[in-house]
C-alpha cells in the first residue's frame, strides 16, 4: 500500500516519519515541515488500533504524543518496544525530569518538550535517524571525500583542513544539497553543537569556506540567496 | 502559673471569707462564747481557707504550665493537645475538650485549604500544557511559512516565558517534591538556553560566550534550564546599548565546591536595589525604567535553587556588569575532563 518512494535528484530513500498526536491542527502542520524536510509522513487516525498501523507501515521513526486517546503514550511504547525497536521520540508538553526519565525508561529515543523550536525538532529528528541508520559510507560532494571527524576534505589531489565551525556548516549545505538553507538553520545547527557564534561569524565563516572549496577548485558552489539563505549546488 | 497572680484573682473569695468570719465573730461575741473556742474556730477557719487555696492552685499549676510549657517550645505549637495528660479538675476538663474541638476544626480548615490549593495546583498545570498545545502550533506555522516577520516569534517567545514562569512559580511554591536530581553535563543544559534564546539573542546583538562548562553537576536539568533562562531573560532585558553586549557564562572550581557564574556588560544594578532583587515582585528601579517586569524570574530562580541545594548570589556595578553565581555542593560535580 505505501510503496517507498525515491527522491527525483538524489535518489536517496526517504525516511519515513509517523505522527501520533491527536491535535489535527498540529499533525497538519507538522507534516507539512516534515515533507517540505524531505520526510515521507503518516499521521495516525485510529488510535484505538496505532499499534497496528505502526507495526504494518513500520516507519523509520515515530513521533510519539504521551497524551492521546484511549492509550497514553507511555503505554503504547511499552507496547510498541516488546513489538519493534522502531526509534521513537516522545513529544509532550510536560516539561518534566520526571517524565524524561520515565520515557527513555519504557525504550523512547529522545523526549522533547512543546512549544519546540521546529528547526531544533528537525535536528533531533536527523540525530536519532542517523544514530539508527548509522550508514558506515563514506560522504561525498562531487568527487571530494568529506571525513567529519577529522575535519578535512579532498579529492586525488588535493586536501584541505576545515575548521570545526565551517565543517557543521558545509555538512549541514551537504545534507540539504539543492535546497534553500537559511541562516537560521545554520545558527541552530551550529548552536546545537555547543559553538555560539554570531551572525558576523556565520559570514566570515561561510566566505572562508567559499575561499577554501575555491582553492580545491569549486569556486561558486555556494550561492546566497537574497534574504532567504544559501545553497550548495 | 503565678501564685500571686491566682491569689488577687481570688480576690473575691477573700472578701466572702473575710466577711464572714466578722459575721461568725459577732455571733461567737453576741452568744458570749468562751475566748479560747473563739481562738479555735479562728485557726480551723484560717488552716480551711489556706488549704482549699493552695490545694486547688497546686492542681491547676501543673496542667498549665505543661501546657504555656509546649506552646513555648514546640516547633508546631497547635500540637500541644496531644502532648498534655487529662487534668484532673473540672475546668481543665473542659478546657481540654474545648481545645480538642477547636484544633479538629482548625485542621479540617487547613485540610480544605490545602485541597484546594492541589486542586488549583493541579489545574494551573493541566492549563498550561493546555496552553501549550496552540503555542506549538503558532511555532509550527510561523516556521512552515518561511520569511515571516520575526518580531511575531519574538512575542511567541515571551508568551511561552510568562507561561514558564507560572509553571515554575507553582512548582516553586509547593511542598510536594516534583524534581529529580540526576547527574548531568552543564554544557547540555547551557546549550538548551542557548538555542532557547538563539533568536532572542541575536536580534539584540548579544554574544553568547561560553567558557570550561563541561563539568557534571547533581541538579534537576529542566529546574536549572529554567533558572539559567530567568537570568539570561534579565541580562537581554537590561542590556545596555553599546556595541560588543555579551553575555559569558563560565564555570570554575572553588575550594571544593563548582561555580558558575552569568556575567553581562548590560545596565547593571543600582547598590540599594541589589540587596532585594531575589525578592518577591521586587522590580527595583531598572524594572520602573524598564516598565515590564513582574519581580517574579529572581525570587522563583531563588527558590528553586534553594529546594535543589544549590546557592545563588548576585553582585553587579551599575552600567558596567552584573555576575549571578550559581554554587553546586561540594560533592555535586565531577570533573569531566579529568
Amino acid at each position: 500500500m505505501h510503496d517507498i518512494i525515491l527522491t527525483m535528484e538524489s535518489g536517496e530513500i526517504m525516511d519515513r516519519i509517523m505522527i501520533i498526536e491527536d491535535d489535527k491542527i498540529i499533525c497538519e502542520e507538522l507534516k507539512k515541515l516534515l515533507v517540505s524536510n524531505g520526510y515521507e509522513v503518516f499521521i495516525v487516525k485510529d488510535f484505538n488500533n496505532s499499534l497496528n498501523e505502526i507495526l504494518t507501515i513500520s516507519p523509520n521513526l515515530i513521533l510519539l504524543d504521551i497524551n492521546i486517546p484511549y492509550i497514553n503514550g507511555e503505554l503504547l511504547l511499552k507496547k510498541l518496544r516488546k513489538e519493534s525497536n522502531i526509534p521513537v521520540i516522545m513529544v509532550t508538553s510536560k516539561i518534566s525530569e520526571t517524565d524524561e526519565a520515565l520515557s527513555i525508561s519504557y525504550g523512547a529515543d529522545d523526549y522533547i518538550t512543546k512549544p519546540y523550536n521546529p528547526n531544533i525538532l528537525l535536528l533531533r529528528i536527523g540525530a536519532v535517524l542517523k544514530r539508527t541508520n548509522e550508514k558506515l559510507d563514506d560522504i561525498y560532494y562531487r568527487d571530494l571525500k568529506i571525513d567529519v571527524g577529522k575535519g578535512t576534505i579532498k579529492n586525488d589531489k588535493k586536501e584541505i583542513i576545515l575548521t570545526k565551525n565551517e565543517m557543521i556548516i558545509f555538512n549541514y549545505l551537504l545534507k540539504h544539497k539543492n535546497k534553500i538553507v537559511t541562516r537560521d538553520e545554520l545558527m541552530t545547527d551550529l548552536w546545537n553543537n555547543s559553538e555560539f557564534i554570531n551572525d558576523n561569524a556565520l559570514t566570515v565563516n561561510i566566505s572562508r569556506l567559499r575561499t577554501k572549496l575555491k582553492s580545491i577548485g569549486y569556486e561558486n558552489v555556494i550561492d546566497t540567496r537574497k534574504g532567504i539563505g544559501y545553497i550548495l549546488l | 502559673m503565678n501564685f500571686k497572680k491566682y491569689l488577687k484573682d481570688k480576690s473575691y473569695a477573700f472578701i466572702i471569707l473575710i466577711i464572714s468570719y466578722f459575721i461568725i465573730l459577732l455571733m461567737l461575741f453576741a452568744f458570749e462564747i468562751r475566748v479560747e473556742l473563739i481562738i479555735s474556730i479562728t485557726i480551723i477557719f484560717l488552716v480551711s481557707s489556706i488549704l482549699i487555696l493552695t490545694i486547688s492552685y497546686l492542681r491547676k499549676k501543673n496542667f498549665y504550665n505543661n501546657l504555656f510549657f509546649g506552646i513555648k517550645n514546640l516547633d508546631e505549637s497547635y500540637l500541644v493537645v496531644e502532648t498534655l495528660s487529662k487534668p484532673e479538675f473540672y475546668e481543665g476538663k473542659l478546657l481540654m475538650n474545648a481545645l480538642y474541638d477547636i484544633n479538629k476544626s482548625m485542621i479540617e480548615n487547613v485540610n480544605n485549604q490545602k485541597t484546594l490549593l492541589r486542586d488549583f495546583k493541579n489545574y494551573i498545570e493541566m492549563w498550561i500544557h493546555e496552553v501549550k498545545i496552540p503555542l506549538a502550533t503558532l511555532n509550527l506555522t510561523l516556521t512552515n511559512k518561511k520569511g515571516l516577520n520575526t518580531k511575531v516569534k519574538t512575542q511567541l517567545k515571551r508568551v511561552e516565558d510568562c507561561v514558564d514562569q507560572v509553571l515554575f512559580y507553582v512548582r516553586s511554591e509547593n511542598a510536594e517534591k516534583d524534581y529529580l536530581i540526576k547527574e548531568t553535563n552543564l554544557k547540555e543544559i547551557i546549550k538548551n538556553v542557548g538555542l532557547k534564546n538563539i533568536d532572542d539573542l541575536r536580534e539584540n546583538k548579544i554574544d553568547f560566550i561560553t567558557e570550561n562548562i563541561d563539568y557534571k553537576v547533581l541538579t534537576d536539568s529542566k529546574w536549572l534550564e529554567f533558572i539559567l533562562r530567568q537570568i539570561i531573560n534579565n541580562s537581554i532585558k537590561y542590556k545596555r546599548n553599546i556595541k560588543n553586549s555579551y553575555i559569558k557564562i563560565k564555570a570554575f572550581k572553588d575550594f571544593d565546591t563548582l561555580v558558575l557564574m552569568i556575567e553581562d556588560n548590560g545596565i547593571g544594578i543600582l547598590k540599594q536595589d541589589i540587596n532585594q532583587v531575589f525578592d518577591k515582585t521586587f522590580t527595583g528601579s531598572n524594572g520602573r525604567e524598564y516598565n515590564s517586569s513582574t519581580g517574579m524570574g529572581l525570587f522563583i530562580a531563588k527558590n528553586l535553587c534553594n529546594k535543589l541545594g544549590h546557592k545563588i548570589k548576585i553582585e553587579s556595578i551599575k552600567d558596567k556588569y552584573t555576575r549571578v553565581y550559581i554554587t553546586f555542593g561540594s560533592n555535586n560535580y565531577y570533573d569531566v575532563l579529568k
